[in-house]
């Protein structure tokens, strides 16, 4: 019984930390881009109808933007929720200057509605966008993201769509620098965002 | 063949699933029963309780509890230990007829000797609370659910923790052998261990389990952070609840035992 109590309590020593400690140059759990990315240049639609432009829209704010579709099954509610939690808990200041922007790449089945309804169920604050499928696929080139397929599922006809699940994170200058993979968790967020505030403060 | 419940990261699903290991658990649990049973008159078994304990182990380790608690809810992962410990638990103990006492761990044998040592309050609430805290840590939960020995391992280690707390209460008069106030006492110190891992979840900024904060959700707009502050407060309320009422029931037998001693 000893043994198996230490044995059960060095694993949870040695699996309970953050991505095995290791920060990044400027300190973010995240993997800063070798590459900066800019901003996406198409002409977006919001949920609400309205034209976007990420360039105004996101003029001095930290963007976290993501590619995804409301159909998701598994890693873009997990993404939008973690995202919604830990800005919750941020000081007022840090959520002021935080956009979190989700991109569809799945606009045949997100309709205005349905986009509004679903990011909106996450946080208001969230903004969903659409655009033509030429320009969504134009903007996933700009940042450097593969383009996306569709597969369809054989017994229900429903298709799922298979995609990269990076959050890109653009710093207050528009400047795409730290990229958040799917396993980032709520506690790593809580820990990058005051730093991708304060980036290039100095 | 997913032989049992573990953590796949596959999207949820209400498609119902088959888990062969959960009934193999389950025919050699009933068997053993049989065996233990059969030396005595089918009116005086208490198949009530192996009844009970059976169809509450089929609740708790088979689609779909088995399966959300293994990989997607740590609420439900909540609900099922403490349904092993609280009710399982107890249920098996009950269930094991007067015959069968006797062949389990005939008069001085090594045997009766270590039952009589396990329902000693100590090496019990060591044994129980040793488990019960382990098994919460975030890296054991994180590593173990991911593999079918490791939640195995998980659940089996749940109904001997279920089985060693209730052991000192409810194990024959010739075994245990706590006076009331000592029952009520050991109760007590019982409700303390589970308090750890549930304040832990309760009070905690971030959660506390990789698995069910990355898991797909089943429910939407029930996040991570809900759905582990549910499963704290379940652990501590719902926990608590059996083990109080034992100590209340405890305390009126005995009270009154006390009284008809001194009447006679």
């Amino acid at each position: 019984m000893k043994h198996v109590v230490v044995l059960l309590l060095a694993a949870s020593i040695g699996c309970g930390g953050q991505k095995d400690g290791a920060l990044s140059r400027h300190g973010f759990i995240g993997t800063e881009l070798s590459a900066p990315l800019p901003l996406p240049s198409q002409h977006f639609t919001d949920s609400r109808g309205h034209p976007f432009r990420f360039d105004s829209a996101t003029a001095g704010k930290v963007a976290l933007v993501f590619f995804g579709y409301s159909h998701c099954p598994d890693v873009c509610p997990v993404h939008l929720a973690n995202l919604a939690a830990v800005l919750d808990k941020m000081p007022e200041e840090i959520q002021r200057q935080v956009t979190v922007v989700f991109v569809t790449i799945d606009p045949q089945r997100d309709s205005l509605p349905v986009l509004d309804a679903w990011v909106h169920g996450f946080d208001p604050d969230f903004i969903g966008l659409t655009a033509a499928p030429g320009d969504i696929a134009a903007a996933q080139r700009e940042v450097k993201l593969p383009s996306t397929g569709a597969v369809v599922g054989a017994a229900t006809g429903e298709y799922t769509i298979g995609h990269l699940t990076p959050v890109i994170a653009y710093t207050r200058d528009g400047v795409g620098r730290v990229e958040y993979p799917f396993g980032t968790r709520q506690k790593d967020w809580a820990h990058d965002l005051p730093l991708l505030v304060a980036y290039g403060d100095h | 063949m997913q032989w049992w419940c573990s953590a796949t990261g596959r999207p949820w699903t209400w498609a119902w699933q088959w888990y062969p290991g959960v009934d193999l658990l389950l025919l050699l649990l009933a068997a053993a029963w049989w065996r233990l049973a059969r030396v005595q008159r089918w009116s005086d078994l208490p198949w009530r309780w192996f009844l009970a304990a059976w169809l509450i182990l089929l609740f708790t380790l088979d689609w779909p509890v088995g399966k959300l608690g293994a990989g997607y809810l740590a609420s439900v992962h909540t609900l099922q230990f403490l349904l092993l410990t609280l009710a399982v638990g107890p249920c098996l103990i009950r269930s094991i007829p007067a015959g069968g006492w006797h062949a389990l761990a005939p008069d001085g044998s090594r045997r009766l000797r270590t039952l009589l040592r396990l329902a000693r309050p100590l090496p019990a609430l060591l044994i129980y609370n040793s488990i019960v805290i382990t098994s919460h840590f975030p890296g054991v939960v994180d590593n173990a659910m991911l593999t079918q020995a490791g939640s195995f391992a998980i659940d089996s280690s749940w109904l001997l923790a279920g089985v060693m707390l209730w052991w000192p209460i409810l194990a024959p008069r010739k075994i245990a052998s706590l006076g009331t106030f000592g029952t009520i006492g050991y109760i007590f110190v019982a409700t303390i261990g589970p308090t750890i891992p549930a304040m832990m979840m309760v009070f905690t900024d971030w959660p506390l389990y990789r698995l069910y904060e990355l898991a797909p959700r089943v429910f939407p707009h029930f996040t991570a952070n809900d759905d582990l502050k549910l499963a704290g407060l379940s652990m501590k309320v719902i926990g608590d609840l059996p083990l109080w009422i034992a100590a209340i029931v405890v305390f009126f037998r005995g009270t009154t035992t006390q009284g008809e001693m001194v009447d006679a």
